[in-house]
C-alpha cells in the first residue's frame, strides 16, 4: 500500500551521525499494542473484565458447583441473610441468594452492553462512512436525522421505548443502541473528514481505486483506532444506562436478575440488610471502573496525541 | 452575514424539531388502537363516550391525519392529555419545571465552584500525592452509579443519622410536608441530590479543568508574564486562569440543554418533584401520551438550547459565521 | 576599565531528563556594559536562550548549578526571588521569539504593555496607559491610542513585536534581552524590527543582547558578539573582527556556509558536516572536535579554555590558540 515503505528501505544521507540506532520500524498496531502492553493499570482492568465475562458466561457452572443454588429460588425461610454459610453473600427479601444473582446478573448486564457497543459501532461506523466519504446530499439528510436522535434527551427516549417495547435483554440493547449509533456515526464522519484529505487517498483514488474498496481497504483502517476507543470507553457508559434503566424498573424483569434491578425498592431493604444495596452497587462500580481504566489505556496506547498529561 | 447565520441554524433547527415529532409519532403509533385519555380514572366511559374523546383527538384518522393535529395542537401550547385523567400535560410539566431547574441547576452550579479549585490545584501540583488522589477519586466518579451513590448517600444521612439520634437530612421530596418551606428546609432536602448530581460533572471538570491550566500554563505568554516581574500568583490566577476557563465554559455550556433531563434518576431516588419523577411515574402507569409530551417539550429545549448556543458563538467568534 | 553592567561569569545550568543531565550552558562567560549591543549566536541547541533565561533566573525546570550572573553589584544566581522579581521587566526587560504566542489573547495590548509600570512602580491605571501609548507610539504602531484598545490577535506580526518591544522598554531597563526578535516574522518586517532596536539602543541607552541563529542579524545590529556550541563560549570579540577574520574553526565554517555577495558566483556553498552533538554526552575535549578539520591530537583531550586571540578576540581552540591561521 502507498505510504507504508518500511523505514528500514529508505536510505539515510551519508552525513548521518555514526552510532545511530538502527531500530527496526513497527507497524502502528504493534506500537500501539505495545505502548497498551506496557500499561498495567489499564491491562489489569482489561484482564478484570474478561475474567468477569468468563465468569458470567460459566454462570450455571458457578450456580452448580459453587453457590449451589438457582437465581431464581425462593426460600422464605432464609430472607435477608447475611453473608456466611450457606449464601456467601447472603439472601435477598426472596431468599434467593445473592451471590448466584450476581453472576447471572452479570451474564445479563455484560452481555447487553456487548451486544449494544456492536450495534452501535455497526450503524453508527456505516453511516459515518457513508456520510463522510460521499458528502453531499447523502450527508446533509443522514446527518441531520443524527441530530434529530441525538436532540431527544436519551433518558426519556429509553423510557418511552421501554414502555412501548417489552424489554427483554435484545430489545434493550437495542433500545440503548438506537440513540448511541448516532455519536459513533459523528466520531467515524469526522475522521473520514479528516482522513479523506490526506494524500495517500487522493492517490489511491487516481489509480483507479472503486469506491467500496477505498473505504473498506484505506478509510477504515485508519478510522479503526478512534472506534476501539469508543468501543472501550463506551462500555462503561451503557452498564450504568443500562443498570439505571433496571434500577428504576423500566428495565430487566424479576425474576431475571441484572446488577441494576437487584438494587430496585432496595430502599426498603435498609433495615433488613445493607448487604443487598452494597454488593450490586460495588459490583457495578468496579467493572465499569476496569472498563473506564481500560478504556483509557486503550486510548492512550492508540492515540497518544490525545493524551492529558 | 450574522442575520443570515441565524436564519440557516434556524431552519435546521425547526427540521429537526419537525423530524423528532415524526420519529416519537411513529414510535407512538403503535398505541393509537389503545389510546383512551381519561380511562383508567373512568372505566366505565360508555363506547360512545370513547368514540367521541377518540374522534376528537383525531386517533381513528390516518396517520398523517394525527400527527398534523398533533403538531397544530402543540403550536398552540397543547402538548397531550394524560391517559389517566385526561389533565392536559402542559400544566403538569409547567408545574414541575421549577422543581427541576431548582435542582439541575444547583448541581451544575456546584460542579463548576468545586472543578475549577479541584482542577488548579492538580495542575499546580501536578504528580503530586494530592494530584494523583484526585485524579483517582476522579477516576472512580465516573464509575459510580447514580441511583446507587444517591442510595447510600440516603442510607449515610438519612437512616443511620436518625437511627443514632443525630441529626440527619431528609430524603425525599423538596420540602417538608408538615412545617416545612422555609429557606432551610429547602436546603437541607436538596442538598444530597445536588450533590449526588453534581458528582459527575465534579469528576469530568476537574480533570478538564486541571489539563487546561496545565496546557495554558506551558503556553509563551506565561513565560512573558514571568519575565515581566509579576508575582506566581497573578501569573497563574490572572493570567493563565483567564485562559483556562474558557474551554470549560464551553464544556458547562453544553451541559445546559440536557438540563431539564438530566436528573431523571436522581429525581426518582429522592422523590424529588420534578419533570424527571413525573415521566417515570407516568411510565408506569403507561400513560404514553404525557410521557411523550415531556419527551417532546424537552427536545424543544434541548434544540433551543443548542441555537441559542449556536447563535452565542456566532456573535463572539466572526470567523464561525462565514464557515 | 569600568566595571561592567551585567557580567556572567562560568555560569553552569543543567536540565535532568530521564536519558540523563543535559548541561544546556557549560560554562558560560561574557559581559554586556551599558548602552552596548552584544550579539548570542549559536545553532538551535547551542545554549543560547538558556543562558538568558538563567540570567533572569526563568531557566526552570532546568538548575544553575554553579558560575555567577553578576548585575549592579549583586550576584543574581543569589537573590532572593522577590528581588529578582523586582529586578525582571524593571531594570532587566526581556522579548521573545513568537509574539502571537507571547501576548495573552484575552487581555487588550494596551493594558499588557501598561502592566510592567503598573506593577514594578506602583502608578495607576491612567497614569500607566499613558506611558504605554506613548511607549507604543515611539516604537511605531500609528494611532496607539486606538491600537491599545486591541487585542493581540487584531494587530499584523511586525506591529505585535513593536508591540512587544515596548512592553519591555515601559520600565526604561538597563538592559533589553531580545530572543530570536526577528525570526518568526517576514524579511522585509525583520528590517525595521531590527532598525527599530538600533533605534531603541540609541534613544535610550539601553544595553541590548541580541540572540539569534543568523548571522546576518548580528552583523547589522551588534558590536560585540559571542558565538555558542554546544553550552560553551567558543568565541567572542568585535562583530567586525569576528567576521572578518574568526578564529575558532566552527565560527569560520559558519561564516562559509552562508550565501554571500562577494563569493565567486559557481562557489558551492560549504554545509558544516555531522550533526550537533550530544548534551548527556558530549565528546571529550573540544565539543566542535569530530566535525572540524583542523583538528590536532590535543583537541580530543582536553577541553579548550577561552583566551585572547589576536588583538580583539576571544577564542577557545587549541588549533587558533598556538598561532594557526584559519
Amino acid at each position: 500500500m502507498l505510504g507504508q515503505t518500511p523505514a528500514t528501505e529508505i536510505q539515510l544521507p551519508s552525513t548521518a551521525f555514526e552510532g545511530e540506532s538502527n531500530r527496526p520500524a513497527q507497524s502502528y498496531w504493534n506500537e500501539s499494542w505495545e505502548r497498551l502492553r506496557a500499561n498495567r493499570i489499564g491491562m489489569a482492568a482489561g484482564v478484570l473484565i474478561l475474567i468477569l465475562g468468563a465468569i458470567a458466561l460459566a454462570a450455571p457452572l458457578f450456580s452448580q458447583f459453587l453457590t449451589h443454588y438457582q437465581y431464581d429460588r425462593i426460600d422464605l425461610l432464609s430472607t435477608f441473610q447475611t453473608p456466611g454459610h450457606p449464601h456467601l453473600l447472603g439472601t435477598d427479601d426472596l431468599g434467593r441468594d445473592t451471590l448466584t444473582r450476581l453472576i447471572y446478573g452479570g451474564r445479563v448486564t455484560l452481555g447487553i452492553a456487548f451486544l449494544t457497543v456492536a450495534l452501535s459501532l455497526t450503524l453508527g461506523t456505516t453511516v459515518g462512512l457513508v456520510t463522510g466519504y460521499y458528502g453531499g446530499w447523502i450527508d446533509d439528510i443522514l446527518m441531520r436525522f443524527v441530530d434529530m436522535v441525538l436532540s431527544i434527551p436519551a433518558i426519556f427516549l429509553f423510557i418511552l421505548m421501554s414502555i412501548l417495547f417489552h424489554p427483554t435483554p435484545i430489545t434493550l440493547a437495542m433500545i440503548i443502541a438506537s440513540v448511541g449509533w448516532g455519536g459513533v456515526a459523528r466520531l467515524v464522519r469526522g475522521e473520514v473528514l479528516s482522513v479523506k484529505q490526506r494524500e495517500f487517498m487522493v492517490a489511491t483514488k487516481s489509480v483507479g481505486a472503486r469506491d467500496v474498496r477505498l473505504i473498506v481497504r484505506h478509510l477504515l483502517p485508519n478510522v479503526l483506532p478512534v472506534l476501539i476507543v469508543a468501543a472501550s470507553l463506551g462500555v462503561g457508559q451503557i452498564i450504568l444506562i443500562e443498570a439505571a434503566l433496571d434500577f428504576l424498573g423500566l428495565g430487566i424483569q424479576p425474576p431475571t436478575a441484572s446488577w441494576g434491578n437487584m438494587l430496585t425498592n432496595s430502599e426498603s431493604y435498609f433495615f433488613h440488610s445493607v448487604w443487598l444495596v452494597i454488593f450490586p452497587g460495588v459490583t457495578i462500580f468496579v467493572t465499569v471502573l476496569a472498563s473506564n481504566l481500560f478504556g483509557n489505556a486503550v486510548r492512550d496506547a492508540f492515540d497518544p496525541r490525545l493524551k492529558t498529561h | 452575514m450574522l442575520a443570515k447565520y441565524l436564519v440557516r441554524r434556524l431552519f435546521a433547527s425547526v427540521i429537526v424539531v419537525l423530524g423528532v415529532t415524526l420519529i416519537t409519532l411513529i414510535l407512538m403509533d403503535r398505541t393509537r388502537g389503545t389510546y383512551v385519555p381519561g380511562i383508567d380514572l373512568n372505566p366505565n366511559l360508555r363506547p360512545e363516550d370513547i368514540a367521541r374523546l377518540r374522534a376528537n383527538l383525531g386517533l381513528d384518522r390516518p396517520f398523517y391525519d394525527w400527527y398534523l393535529t398533533w403538531i397544530w395542537n402543540v403550536l398552540h401550547g397543547d402538548f397531550g392529555r394524560s391517559m389517566i385523567d385526561g389533565s392536559p400535560v402542559i400544566s403538569h410539566i409547567l408545574d414541575r419545571l421549577p422543581n427541576t431547574l431548582e435542582l439541575t441547576g444547583t448541581a451544575i452550579i456546584l460542579g463548576v465552584l468545586i472543578s475549577v479549585p479541584l482542577g488548579v490545584i492538580g495542575a499546580l501540583r501536578r504528580g503530586s500525592k494530592t494530584d494523583h488522589a484526585m485524579t483517582v477519586v476522579s477516576v472512580a466518579g465516573f464509575a459510580v452509579p447514580q441511583f446507587w451513590l444517591g442510595l447510600l448517600l440516603i442510607l449515610v444521612f438519612s437512616v443511620t443519622l436518625e437511627q443514632h439520634g443525630l441529626p440527619w437530612l431528609p430524603s425525599s421530596g423538596a420540602a417538608s410536608a408538615i412545617g416545612g418551606g422555609d429557606i432551610l428546609d429547602r436546603l437541607a432536602h436538596l442538598i444530597m441530590p445536588a450533590t449526588v448530581l453534581s458528582f459527575f460533572y465534579l469528576s469530568l471538570w476537574s480533570r478538564f479543568t486541571r489539563s487546561s491550566m496545565l496546557e495554558v500554563l506551558s503556553q509563551d505568554y506565561i513565560r512573558t508574564a514571568r519575565a515581566k516581574g509579576m508575582g506566581e500568583r497573578r501569573v497563574v490566577y490572572l493570567h493563565g486562569l483567564r485562559n483556562a476557563l474558557i474551554p470549560l465554559i464551553t464544556l458547562v455550556g453544553l451541559e445546559l440543554p440536557g438540563l431539564v433531563s438530566g436528573g431523571l434518576v436522581v429525581e426518582v431516588v429522592f422523590g424529588w418533584p420534578g419533570i424527571g419523577k413525573l415521566a417515570f411515574e407516568r411510565a408506569l402507569q403507561y400513560d404514553y401520551s404525557t410521557v411523550m409530551g415531556i419527551t417532546f417539550f424537552a427536545t424543544l429545549l434541548v434544540v433551543a438550547g443548542n441555537l441559542l448556543a449556536d447563535v452565542l458563538y456566532a456573535i463572539l467568534d466572526p470567523r464561525i459565521r462565514y464557515a | 576599565m569600568a566595571e561592567s553592567l551585567l557580567e556572567v561569569r562560568d555560569l553552569h545550568t543543567v536540565f535532568a531528563t530521564k536519558h540523563g543531565e543535559v548541561k544546556a550552558v557549560d560554562g558560560v562567560s561574557f559581559e554586556i556594559n551599558p548602552g552596548e549591543t552584544l550579539g548570542i549566536v549559536g545553532e538551535s541547541g547551542s545554549g543560547k536562550s538558556v543562558t538568558a533565561m538563567s540570567v533572569m533566573r526563568l531557566q526552570r525546570p532546568g538548575k544553575i548549578v554553579s558560575g555567577k550572573v553578576m548585575f549592579r553589584g549583586r550576584d543574581l544566581t543569589k537573590v532572593s526571588e522577590t528581588e529578582m522579581r523586582e529586578i525582571r521587566g524593571q531594570e532587566i526587560a526581556m522579548i521573545f521569539q513568537d509574539p502571537m504566542t507571547s501576548l495573552n489573547p484575552v487581555f487588550r495590548t494596551g493594558w499588557q504593555v501598561a502592566e510592567p509600570v503598573r506593577l514594578h512602580h506602583g502608578w495607576d491605571k491612567a497614569r500607566a496607559m499613558s506611558v504605554a501609548v506613548s511607549m507604543l507610539g515611539k516604537v511605531g504602531i500609528p494611532s496607539p491610542a486606538a491600537r491599545a484598545r486591541d487585542y493581540p490577535h487584531q494587530f499584523s506580526g511586525g506591529m505585535r513585536q513593536r508591540a512587544m518591544i515596548a512592553m519591555g522598554l515601559t520600565t526604561t531597563p538597563k538592559v533589553l534581552i531580545a530572543d530570536e526578535p526577528t525570526t518568526a516574522l517576514d524579511v522585509t518586517i525583520q528590517a525595521q524590527i531590527l532598525d527599530l532596536l538600533r533605534h531603541v539602543n540609541r534613544d535610550f541607552g539601553t544595553a541590548t543582547i541580541l540572540i539569534t541563529h543568523n548571522l546576518g542579524v548580528v552583523a547589522g545590529m551588534c558590536e560585540r558578539v559571542i558565538v555558542m556550541y554546544a553550552g560553551r563560549v567558543v568565541e567572542s570579540g568585535p562583530t567586525v573582527d569576528v567576521f572578518a577574520h574568526p578564529k575558532h574553526p566552527y565560527t569560520w565554517s559558519l561564516l562559509r556556509s552562508i550565501p554571500r555577495l562577494d563569493a565567486e558566483r559557481h562557489e558551492p556553498l560549504k554545509p558544516i558536516d555531522g550533526l550537533p552533538p550530544d548534551l548527556i554526552e558530549l565528546p571529550p575535549g573540544c565539543a566542535f572536535h569530530p566535525r572540524c578539520q583542523f583538528k590536532v591530537d590535543r583537541c580530543t583531550r582536553d577541553v579548550p579554555a577561552l583566551k585572547l586571540v589576536g588583538e580583539t578576540q576571544l577564542a577557545a581552540c587549541w588549533v587558533t590558540q598556538s598561532g594557526v591561521e584559519l
